[in-house]
């Protein structure tokens, strides 16, 4: 579901921007031409229907059965996963937690993103080589990742290490070890790994402004910060609409990182559904987990999809 | 567009289908299999008819010691049967066990823990082969009285040494302190008292929750005593007793967790130090005590850059309990092994061959490499074995020695996560309590024990 609705923005920002300004009709109809759009469109309809809908449909079943490692008999059981998930004090902190980091995850990375893409916009040779600096965390496998970020930020890892220096007095907090600051951390780490593709996207967004708008608009009096306002923000709304939807499904679906820097401690401060569902699978309880992983599909299906929906209605605007 | 539906309900029904055969698979093959396990828990001392050349897995543990690798390369050679080793991370290693074998994948040897707690979550009776008659459980002892055995049936093997529960001290600190070491709750309480007045700078004891599974220890330690003869934890297995009820050790043990926590008694990142870090600490002086077990020991070996020497001289070892030092066991993973029922009888029969051959043939030349304790009658004890060792293994010989509660009792995984928060002041004891009973009923519902 999320990949057919992202793939047009995230194939090709430049020319969704365009089209955009084109009249709707002959957008709609160009597809059909030829009849043959249905054989085009059968691989991603496959693939959607085997490793996604299907998938989907048979773990919905599982999230209702007494499915565990303890009997070979598996029974509907209603909505008792979910009781039990809740009276032990699972659900709803693992779903908080969820919400919560991927809004993190979130601002972080657009806090971050769309300044450094600003600045890289320009095609020069420095440029580039910043670009590809920037990528490379997208590169790095998320555990490896999140072992290196661990030994960063330890007790008395080189990030303390640094602050020391600067700061007054020992710096030697246990950033993923403070239940008030493991989160926002991770969260962190995972906006981190992924701004280098959400930069890049943001920089073909800016790239497929036309020029000549900006020249009019420069003519017309508007200073830098109107014609970032009022022209550049606007026409990256496909690149936005595909980032946010990026960044929300990636976030939502988080545990590598989690995983590998904090395993959900401490305490439960940092864990997310699908670490809460590692857990419960870990003991056997394939049932609750399949309901946590059904929460998460639900999650993502109730957040992103509207969000999309809504940003690309203001993409048109 | 019809036609395009059509194609998904088709390849939805076949995979389906799929999954259908696959579970009956299974099922059948585990009913196929009823009759040859039972003849193998007759004929124990009919030739296995193992054929060379045969291909087996074995799913073990990747902190297997190297005597341990090496007993599998002596079976190879001894038997022809050719062994092919498939290993599950020690990290994580429930984990990943678990998740393979939901999978409906089986290995043809399986090593895992033999406590019943985690017996149960195999649905032995269904998946493993029951291996009662087979000549080494009679010469070890009352080991299978606890281990490897659900209702009378004996499904595994153990060849190796009890993991012994305790704590570990630094000798020096504890002198410096002028501390002895302490038989339960309250002479705990003191002593870390006395380390912090006397010995500063040093962590009275270092908790690592950043490892999760250690922080289980010091708790499970100050309830050892309340398990003789595995009573309670059959108490809890059967339903008559609660981990919540009024004053049960479990909550004691908890609580009194909780004060060594706010006396300051544990190192300030306890929710996140790993149990290297505590090693470390132990053998630097940094850190009086960790709880710990004695398959840990060439841990420490590993911090004080291998001079075995040195720890021995170093670290000391002592029982403790809530009310009483008790020395608190449980039988140990590595070296356990279980038989899944896999309906080939070629690949049972020299399945069942390993397990003769590592009881048997192979277990003298095991015991002398890896310088353990032997828990087969009939080897003796190799020279070599560490000061440390023996120290721990003299605890365990003089007694009380009881088998932890959790042993017995299926649904208590997630208790680490639990302490966890409690080190965080995110739970009280009786929350623990209440919470990890809760856990137990959902586990003992689907195991479908008896008193549930």
């Amino acid at each position: 579901m999320a990949s057919s609705t992202l793939t047009p923005a995230a194939g090709a920002p430049e020319q969704t921007a365009v089209r955009a300004s084109e009249p709707n009709p002959r957008r709609r109809k160009s597809p059909r031409e030829g009849g043959h759009w249905k054989w085009f469109a059968l691989p991603a309809v496959l693939l959607v229907a085997i490793f996604f809908a299907l998938p989907f449909v048979l773990n919905a079943g599982f999230a209702f059965s007494d499915w565990s490692g303890y009997s070979e008999e598996i029974g509907f059981n209603g909505i008792d996963n979910f009781r039990t998930l809740i009276d032990q004090e699972i659900f709803w902190p693992a779903v908080r937690t969820t919400l919560l980091y991927a809004v993190l995850v979130l601002v972080f990375q657009m806090a971050v993103s769309l300044p450094l893409a600003l600045a890289l916009e320009d095609t020069n040779r420095l440029n580039t080589v910043y670009r590809s600096l920037f990528f490379v965390p997208v590169l790095i496998s998320p555990l490896a990742a999140g072992y290196i970020w661990k030994g960063m930020l330890a007790g008395n890892g080189p990030i303390n290490g640094l602050l020391s220096f600067f700061l007054p007095g020992t710096v030697d907090t246990a950033w993923l070890g403070d239940p008030t600051t493991a989160l926002p951390a991770v969260a962190l780490i995972e906006a981190w790994k992924w701004s280098g593709l959400i930069t890049l996207v943001y920089i073909a967004g800016l790239k497929s402004i036309p020029k000549e708008l900006l020249e009019a608009a420069t003519i017309d009096g508007a200073n830098a910060w109107t014609r970032f306002w009022k022209i550049k923000l606007r026409m990256l709304a496909p690149a936005l609409t595909f980032n946010v939807a990026v960044t929300l499904a990636v976030a939502l679906m988080a545990y590598d990182v989690v995983a590998a820097t904090t395993a959900g401690g401490p305490g439960d401060t940092t864990t997310v559904l699908n670490v809460a569902m590692r857990l419960q699978w870990g003991q056997s309880f394939f049932g609750p987990a399949s309901a946590l992983s059904l929460t998460v599909a639900t999650l993502v299906v109730i957040t992103a999809v509207p969000l999309v929906m809504w940003l690309r209605k203001k993409e048109v605007n | 567009m019809r036609w395009m539906l059509r194609a998904i309900v088709a390849i939805a029904l076949l995979v389906a289908a799929a999954f259908t055969v696959t579970a009956c698979g299974s099922s059948d093959d585990s009913s196929d299999t009823n009759s040859t396990a039972g003849s193998v828990a007759t004929v124990d001392t009919e030739p296995t008819g193992a054929k060379p050349g045969t291909k087996i897995t074995l799913w073990h543990n990747s902190a297997d010691p190297p005597a341990l690798r090496q007993l599998y390369r002596d079976f190879e050679a001894d038997t022809g049967i050719e062994l092919e080793t498939v290993a599950n991370p020690s990290a994580g290693f429930e984990d990943t066990t678990l998740t393979r074998w939901a999978s409906g994948s089986r290995p043809d040897v399986l090593e895992y823990h033999p406590t019943v707690t985690n017996l149960l979550a195999l649905n032995p009776r269904a998946n493993l082969r029951d291996l009662s008659g087979e000549a080494y459980i009679a010469k070890s002892g009352d080991l299978y009285r606890s281990a490897a055995t659900v209702d009378g049936a004996t499904y595994g093997a153990v060849i190796g040494f009890p993991q012994v529960f305790g704590m570990f001290y630094n000798k020096t600190v504890f002198e410096r302190a002028g501390v002895e070491p302490p038989q339960n709750a309250a002479e705990l309480v003191a002593a870390c008292e006395a380390i912090l007045a006397r010995a500063p700078g040093v962590t009275p004891i270092a908790e690592s929750g950043g490892s999760q599974w250690p922080v289980q220890v010091l708790p499970t330690l100050l309830m050892g005593d309340a398990n003789p003869d595995n009573t309670w934890g059959q108490e809890l297995r059967a339903n008559r007793a609660h981990l919540d009820d009024d004053g049960s050790p479990f909550t004691r043990a908890m609580e009194t967790y909780k004060q060594l926590k706010d006396d300051g008694c544990f190192n300030r990142d306890a929710a996140s130090a790993t149990v290297e870090n505590s090693v470390r600490g132990l053998v630097e002086g940094k850190v009086a005590m960790v709880a710990l077990h004695s398959d840990m020991i060439p841990a420490m070996v590993a911090a004080a850059g291998g001079d075995a020497a040195r720890v021995d001289r170093e670290i000391g070892f002592f029982a403790i309990g809530g009310e009483a030092a008790a020395a608190t066991y449980i039988p140990s993973p590595i070296g356990s092994y279980y038989l899944p029922r896999t309906g080939d009888g070629d690949r049972e029969a020299a399945a069942l061959e390993f397990i003769r051959y590592v009881t048997d043939r192979g277990y003298g030349r095991y015991i002398e490499a890896a310088r353990a304790f032997p828990v087969i009658e009939g080897t003796p004890e190799p020279a070599g074995i560490s000061a440390l060792a023996r120290e721990v293994k003299a605890a365990y010989d003089r007694g009380p020695a009881n088998i932890a509660y959790a042993a017995d009792v299926p649904g208590v995984g997630g208790v680490m996560v639990l302490i966890n928060k409690l080190l965080i002041g995110e739970v009280e004891p009786a929350e623990i309590s209440e919470q990890t009973q809760k856990s137990i009923e959902q586990a003992a519902k689907a195991a479908k024990l008896e008193g549930w």
